[in-house]
């Protein structure tokens, strides 16, 4: 609490004029006497009114893993009605704060009062039953049942025994269209999109009659336009007396959708602010702890030769479906191009195909003129392609290898490392010990295993070898995939220095952010088709929204 | 072509029906445990041990019911020991399932040894077979010749091909069918609205415990009365074979228990028709590898896909992806 400033507490104050009470004793106490504390909180803060308008008071919550603090001493005052962003980098202490709420995790110290009343909420039932609703990050949908089975999976309506199909239906159709979130309950989940098992998932939630809810890292798998119609339901439930908190770490969709923010760091509450008293620069200052720019990079302009040469690419995935569908791009030097799409729409794939790491069915793929489909990875990162693979800790490093032996990877044979057919580790080492000072790797030295890294410095990992590789194609494959923002800003400046290099860079990114910052052109994937081209500079988000659907803009044009 | 109609007949058809039953009983007990999502390969000692057990029992009390009961209760509780090691202490289920599998073979040639003194097999010595249920009226009005198709088979047998329509209702309709189905498939989507996984398991196993059992039982008490060592002889890894492939869809189980029984079947015929033996007993299983490997191609390993693949790409010159374009769109 010391941390707060006058000004940036916003009804936080009764909280340090209460009694100091041991946490636990206080905790124990609320248990058992819940009636009592609305009574207690009344006598030591005699200006407000019991409280009854707020939908989650969380008050002194500490939760400890070990030595780690994931939250510490969080006080956290939701009212009715209002949509609550809680913002803050990987790690600040979010969803265990949310997880606590939820009942799923038990705090340490610290009391929850939902609707004013004191309670202890130790399974997510309990929650449930007091109107809490919670929408996960990943969902828990199951695929081979159909909407409204899923919807009503843990409360089926029943009759003679036997589960009433027919009235799940018709209540899912109900709820579906008093909240205007429309399915079909009798489509069956496997095969609909993200953005309806989002839908699915709110409705889940509403069925079980829940007047709060919270939704963690919502459009983190959606399209904007997805997230566009996610944030007008959210203010429809709002209007409708609803409470929703939101866990994010995108600033935009916070500054676009809330009411109030608030700002974890290190488990810590920062601020706690209404939106209309923040600026977007002032909220990544709180989150981060210093001035970060996303603007997009100044750059001169390279006309360079072109470098790779994608003609007609076919491919399949690993169900053996088509992944790509003729695709077409061409990369030149000093050039960075950036595909764009929701994951899952054939970006992966493309990746591997031009990595070697999974066989095209048709189409052609040319470094500096020379065919490279279908060689081996080696090969083609010998004729110049170097790759960051998108999920670093499957095909990055190898966890339980030490940094040096990470970096080592793909350049066992190489001098300086190897002497007729013997690895010099000490030059490895060596080698390693400069890069880790170049790219600024958080490790104590070169043999750290990889896996005491946090997942940006992992990443730096990745990338020091990648660009040290002395390929001038460069693939990166989602660069700050979960990296804190300040690491992001890091990786960011090295792929600029190596555009200024003259390399070749094809960037496949899910956040548009990065693409606005780096890229010079962005191409958009749906479907394992390139929808259309944007030029990087004057880049038009609702063209990219559009084709990231799967919709032509110039077929939106003509039409209208 | 004479010995072809005399291969091909309904007494065929009629052993089919009879050779499918066993393991179609063990399959479907093991679509419990397969949908909830546990790789029961524990079915054949199960299956041993209720076929043992039913022979004592039928000799204790009297009765083939009171076989069957005991048989079943044995084969519920190697299904118990089972869940035990394998849903409450995390035990792997490969490892659990076959040594409870040897325990089984184990314990049944030390037991026929101690209570019957002697080796290999037991015969007679007042064991009560399961009744023939003749359903009344089938023979006036199918004539001889068909109404052995429906009438004068072992209760069990009624019991094996009516479950599987039961079946579809449970997963389909019941909430313990339903909640078996989203512990296998998406067991966090169960821990999220607070069903119990543990809980559903064990329910799971002794379902299949209990279907383990009826199939052990009518091995033994069904149409030989007589129990031999080992005598599930596969049918409980066949009956894996067949879940994996049709992942515990009944209907499925179904199709892939008539199969081998057909193979069974036939290969009693051949046998009578002065075949090898021993290449004849192969049949069965040699058709199931076949059906599987059909069936699995589909679904083969990446590695496999990727090698076909290169060769085929090696080998023909450049394909335009026409033939792609009008593939089903995988994403939405």
């Amino acid at each position: 609490m010391s941390a707060v400033h006058g000004s940036q507490l916003y009804f936080n104050r009764r909280h340090e004029r209460a009694p100091r009470i041991q946490p636990e004793v206080r905790r124990r106490l609320s248990t058992y006497v819940s009636s009592l504390s609305c009574v207690n909180h009344r006598l030591s803060s005699p200006a407000s009114v019991c409280f009854m308008d707020f939908a989650v008071d969380l008050t002194g919550i500490t939760k400890r893993f070990g030595a780690f603090t994931a939250n510490d001493s969080i006080n956290l005052t939701v009212r009715r009605g209002e949509i609550h962003a809680i913002i803050g980098e990987n790690g600040a202490g979010k969803t265990t704060l949310m997880n606590i709420l939820f009942g799923l995790l038990q705090p340490d110290a610290g009391s929850i009062a939902i609707g004013g009343k004191t309670m202890l909420i130790d399974s997510p039932a309990v929650a449930i039953a007091e109107g809490l609703g919670m929408v996960h990050q990943h969902f828990k949908l199951v695929p081979s049942l159909t909407v409204a089975d899923n919807i009503f999976l843990g409360m089926e309506i029943r009759k003679n025994g036997l589960i009433d199909r027919a009235a799940q239906v018709e209540r899912t159709r109900f709820l579906s269209e008093k909240f205007g979130l429309r399915v079909d309950p009798q489509e069956r989940v496997a095969g609909l999109s993200v953005g309806i098992e989002q839908r699915i998932e709110i409705l889940k939630v509403l069925a079980r009659n829940a007047r709060t809810i919270i939704l963690d890292e919502p459009t983190a798998v959606l399209t904007p336009q997805e997230s566009h119609d996610l944030f007008q339901t959210l203010r429809g439930f709002v209007d409708d007396g609803m409470t929703v908190i939101f866990i994010s770490h995108h600033l935009e969709e916070v500054m676009a959708v809330s009411d109030t923010v608030t700002v974890l760091r290190d488990g810590r509450v920062v601020a706690t602010k209404a939106k209309s008293a923040l600026t977007k620069r002032e909220l990544v200052r709180l989150m981060v702890g210093r001035d970060i720019s996303f603007d997009r990079r100044p750059r001169t302009r390279n006309d360079g030769a072109v470098a790779l040469n994608v003609t007609d690419l076919w491919a399949r995935d690993d169900r053996w479906l088509p992944a790509l569908k003729s695709v077409s791009l061409t990369v030149s030097s000093g050039e960075i191009v950036g595909i764009a799409g929701v994951a899952g729409n054939g970006q992966t794939e493309l990746a591997e195909v031009l990595a070697g790491l999974r066989p095209a069915s048709n189409g052609s793929v040319q470094l500096h003129g020379h065919d490279i489909l279908d060689r081996t990875p080696a090969e083609i990162r010998n004729r110049g392609l170097a790759h960051v693979p998108g999920d670093r800790m499957v095909r990055g490093v190898d966890r339980d290898a030490t940094l040096s032996a990470n970096m080592l990877m793909g350049r066992q044979k190489k001098k300086p490392f190897a002497r007729h057919g013997v690895i010099d580790w000490a030059a490895v080492h060596e080698a390693m010990r400069a890069l880790i000072q170049r790219y600024d790797i958080r490790a104590r030295g070169p043999k750290d295993p990889a896996r005491s890294l946090s997942g940006g410095n992992i990443q730096k990992v990745v990338l020091a070898r990648e660009f040290t590789a002395g390929g001038d194609v460069l693939l990166i494959d989602q660069p700050t995939r979960g990296v804190d923002i300040g690491a992001q800003e890091a990786i960011h400046d090295e792929i600029m220095r190596q555009r200024a290099d003259g390399r070749a860079i094809l960037l496949i990114s899910t956040q548009l952010d990065e693409l606005k910052a780096l890229a010079d052109r962005i191409l958009v994937m749906f479907d394992g088709r390139i929808m259309g081209s944007v030029d990087g500079a004057e880049m038009d988000e609702d063209a990219i929204g559009l084709m990231m659907a799967g919709i032509n803009p110039a077929d939106m044009t003509e039409a209208t | 072509m004479e010995i072809l109609s005399n291969l091909f007949n309904v007494a065929l058809l009629v052993a089919t029906i009879r050779t499918t039953t066993p393991i179609l009983l063990v399959a479907l007990g093991g679509s419990f445990t397969t949908k909830a999502g546990i790789f029961n390969i524990g079915l054949e000692g199960q299956m041993l041990i209720a076929a043992f057990f039913a022979v004592v029992g039928s000799i204790y009390t009297g009765s083939s019911l009171g076989g069957m009961v005991i048989g079943v209760f044995a084969a519920l509780v190697f299904a118990l020991i089972y869940a035990v090691l394998v849903v409450s202490f995390r035990a792997n289920e490969v490892v659990v399932g076959l040594a409870l599998n040897i325990l089984a073979g184990g314990i049944t040639v030390s037991l026929l040894k101690a209570i019957f003194g002697t080796r290999g097999s037991v015969v007679g010595r007042g064991i009560v077979g399961l009744p023939k249920v003749q359903i009344p009226g089938a023979r006036d009005l199918l004539g001889p010749s068909t109404a052995q198709l429906i009438s004068g088979y072992t209760p069990l047998v009624y019991v094996a091909f009516l479950a599987v329509p039961l079946l579809i209702i449970f997963y389909n309709r019941t909430r313990l069918g339903l909640y078996i189905r989203v512990v296998g498939e998406k067991p966090e989507a169960a821990e999220a609205l607070g069903i119990s996984i543990v809980w559903i398991r064990y329910a799971a196993s002794l379902l299949c415990g209990l279907f383990a059992g009826l199939a052990g039982a009518h091995m033994s008490l069904g149409y030989i009365t007589m129990f031999t060592e080992n005598m599930s002889s596969g049918r409980g890894f066949m009956a894996v074979a067949i879940l994996i492939f049709s992942g515990g869809d009944p209907l499925k189980v179904l199709a892939g228990c008539l199969l081998f029984g057909f193979a069974d079947a036939f290969s009693l015929r051949l046998q009578t028709f002065g075949f090898p033996s021993y290449l004849v007993l192969a049949v069965p299983y040699a058709v199931a590898l076949v059906a599987l490997f059909a069936l699995s191609w589909r679904a083969r390993p990446k590695r496999i896909r990727e090698t076909v693949e290169t060769i085929r790409r090696a080998l023909s010159v450049h394909r335009s992806g026409e033939a792609d374009r009008d593939a089903p769109l995988p994403r939405s």
